[in-house]
């Protein structure tokens, strides 16, 4: 599921009019002194971006001094945080804070709803807390055609302790989070912390957002955010570019197949013949000869022993699919290896095309698994 | 008998006469299912495969009493075309469309359940009776009339499971695809409600994948309700563990869990769990 930086939620946020600290991105140290001067404040927050968790524990959120950002900033670019350097430091206005609440609204697999959660107490690991005090997490469903409006939200708000003018904020914040999910097709938007001040301000202090990749074509600008980008490895992204769907593994077989299922199937497959896959590739349903052809393209590239391409096509079509293969060994030097296996729409067509090129392909996949692991085992 | 279709379903095909939609089209007109209309705004009026095109599915309905449609529309037309299914009062509706936005099959699928439609899908191969009929994609010549109900996650993985059936020389009731999707029409337990009664079936297959905690929910079922042997295999052995997510869905769901942790919860509820798909048959086979 594709998550955004805290940053990118919060300037999502900002647009949506759910408040925020005062933030500021950094990809070096230049201009630190002018955001202090800006917040009025000698200390701030610095908070390395990551689209992995446990941040704080990696040292990587930190409150600093305007004269210890620089060094700071400094010593956690570039640094491994979960298998991805460091490239993107947040500065942030530091909150006071009389209580903190945890705040989120996800549109629900089982239910089919929005779902909102709430807790007054937030700031620590919430699912401390479901397991602790399970009565002290409010849940609330609202129909996907819900249109969110102020009064819909007052019962959580009194169960949650606030009143009067917290009350109104909090209600309107909430509303705002619900209609930001639903016009940005956002799956999740959760706080944790939800602030709120000594002078009675509700301020969300980070932002966790996940986004619909399937809703990319109508939320263009969500799309093209550097999160989105950097969700994947270079080479996932190159594939993703092309509608292939790529996971870097790190076996010694590539596989390239159609239908996430089956991309699955067929790499628990080599590892239950002895051998391990080196990626899963799903090049999707009606994948036509040029996905073939460059998912072959961009295995020729990896470093691996063996490449197993297993199709049961239903709505691609195995002609399709051989003149891909076909075209892809003209033009790629394919070192390694290769094992077909090719059956379903137009299967005649596909294997007639291939062993017009001298090529055999398998009808049934486990005998295919087995002799691509025997290839790579060095037996014959 | 079988489940939800037969050959007496009447079917309309909306998107007859793009690509996709005239492809699998002929393949279910020529498999035998009763396709009796398409529809393609625009191009009322026409005939195309050998069936009349509507404008619209009021029409096509009104003119047909079709029963059942399905969508072979690009992702960002499904929502439309899918309430237009429903308002025009289709009971069986088949979404093969991939990459559907969440949103918009969470308003289908709450429109469906006001209406009582059985929704099947998006993102799914859709659904065979062997030797009657079919709604989708999956290639008919790999299926055999027998007494084996199918019910999968997977599109292509379930190809894989019928044909492995079908060589061994069991034959299917009726298989279904459920659909990829995180938000999907009917789910595992429905199917399997429908496999216990229906006299057809005698041994239920269940294909499942990593994510989700649908595996889970067909573990409790089976073990009250489901008096049928079932068989059980979960893709995504070798998938390296889902980066961290919020943790909302924790909260209210518990963990989705591994492949290794679903199949371990399958066994415990008494279904037969294999490693590889082409041992589903052998257990069958056992169990005989």
């Amino acid at each position: 599921m594709p998550m955004l930086y805290e940053i990118e939620g919060k300037q999502l946020f900002k647009e949506n009019r759910i408040p925020v600290p005062k933030f500021k991105a950094y990809d070096g140290v230049s201009s630190i002194k002018t955001f202090a001067e800006e917040l009025g404040n000698d200390i701030m927050m610095a908070k390395a971006q990551a689209l992995s968790g446990g941040r704080g524990k990696a040292g990587l959120i930190k409150k600093v001094k305007t004269s210890e950002a620089e060094d700071y900033i400094q010593s956690i670019l570039g640094r491994d945080h979960r298998g991805k350097p460091v490239d993107l430091v947040m500065l942030e206005e530091p909150m006071e804070i009389e209580n903190e609440y945890y705040l989120s609204i996800m549109l629900d697999n089982a239910s089919s709803k929005y779902l909102v959660l709430a807790s007054s107490r937030g700031g620590v690991d919430i699912e401390e807390v479901a397991e602790k005090y399970p009565d002290e997490i409010y849940k609330d469903y609202f129909s996907v055609f819900s249109e969110p409006q102020p009064y819909m939200f007052i019962d959580l708000g009194k169960k949650l302790g606030f009143e009067a003018r917290t009350l109104t904020s909090f209600t309107n914040i909430m509303t705002n989070m619900f209609k930001m999910a639903q016009k940005r097709d956002l799956t999740l938007i959760e706080i944790n912390p939800l602030i709120l001040t000594p002078d009675k301000q509700i301020i969300a202090a980070d932002s966790k957002v996940v986004i619909d990749g399937n809703a990319d074509y109508r939320q263009l600008d969500i799309a093209n955010l550097k999160s989105q980008r950097d969700r994947h490895t270079d080479l996932e992204f190159e594939a993703d570019q092309s509608g292939i769907s790529y996971v870097q593994l790190d076996g010694e077989i590539g596989i390239i197949s159609g239908g996430a299922g089956l991309a699955m199937a067929t790499c628990d497959l080599l590892e239950f013949y002895g051998s391990s896959p080196s990626n899963f590739l799903d090049v999707g349903g009606g994948a036509d000869e040029t996905k073939i052809e460059k998912s072959l393209e961009i295995l020729s590239r990896q470093n691996i022993k063996g490449i197993f391409v297993n199709f049961f096509a239903g709505i691609t079509r195995c002609d399709d699919v051989a003149n891909g293969i076909i075209n892809a060994s003209k033009k790629y030097e394919i070192k390694v290896p290769m094992v077909i296996r090719l059956v379903g729409t137009n299967d005649d067509l596909g294997i007639q095309i291939l062993e017009e090129n001298g090529i055999n392909a398998y009808g049934k996949m486990e005998p295919a698994a087995k002799r691509i692991v025997e290839l790579v085992k060095g037996g014959n | 008998m079988a489940i939800i279709l037969d050959k007496n379903t009447r079917v309309i095909v909306q998107g007859i006469t793009g690509k996709q939609g005239t492809f699998h089209a002929r393949s279910m007109i020529e498999y035998g299912t009763k396709v009796v209309a398409g529809v393609t705004p625009g191009k009322g009026g026409q005939e195309h495969l050998g069936v009349p095109v509507y404008d619209s599915m009021k029409e096509a309905v009104k003119e047909t009493q079709a029963t059942a449609s399905v969508i072979f529309i690009p992702a960002r037309f499904t929502y439309s075309a899918a309430l237009e299914a429903i308002d025009a009062g289709i009971e069986l509706l088949t979404v093969i469309t991939e990459g559907v936005p969440i949103k918009d099959t969470a308003k289908i699928k709450q429109r469906v359940q006001e209406e009582n439609v059985i929704m099947i899908g998006p993102n799914c191969p859709g659904i065979i009776t062997p030797g009657e009929s079919k709604i989708g994609i999956i290639p008919g010549e790999i299926c055999k009339q027998g007494n084996v109900g199918i019910v999968s996650r997977s599109g292509t993985l379930t190809y894989e499971i019928i044909q492995n059936l079908t060589i061994n020389d069991f034959g299917q009731s009726t298989c279904v695809g459920l659909g990829g999707d995180p938000i999907k029409g009917i789910g595992f337990n429905e199917c399997l409600k429908w496999f216990e009664e229906d006299p057809q079936t005698e041994h239920i297959v269940l294909v499942g994948e990593i994510g989700g905690t649908g595996e889970q929910e067909a573990a409790d079922l089976v073990k009250t309700e489901i008096s049928k042997p079932v068989y059980g295999f979960i893709a995504g052995q070798t998938a390296p563990p889902g980066k961290q997510m919020g943790h909302a869905g924790a909260i209210v769901h518990g963990k989705s869990g591994t492949a290794q942790e679903k199949m371990r919860i399958l066994s415990e509820a008494g279904i037969t769990t294999v490693k590889t798909p082409n041992e589903i048959p052998l257990k069958i086979k056992e169990n005989i």
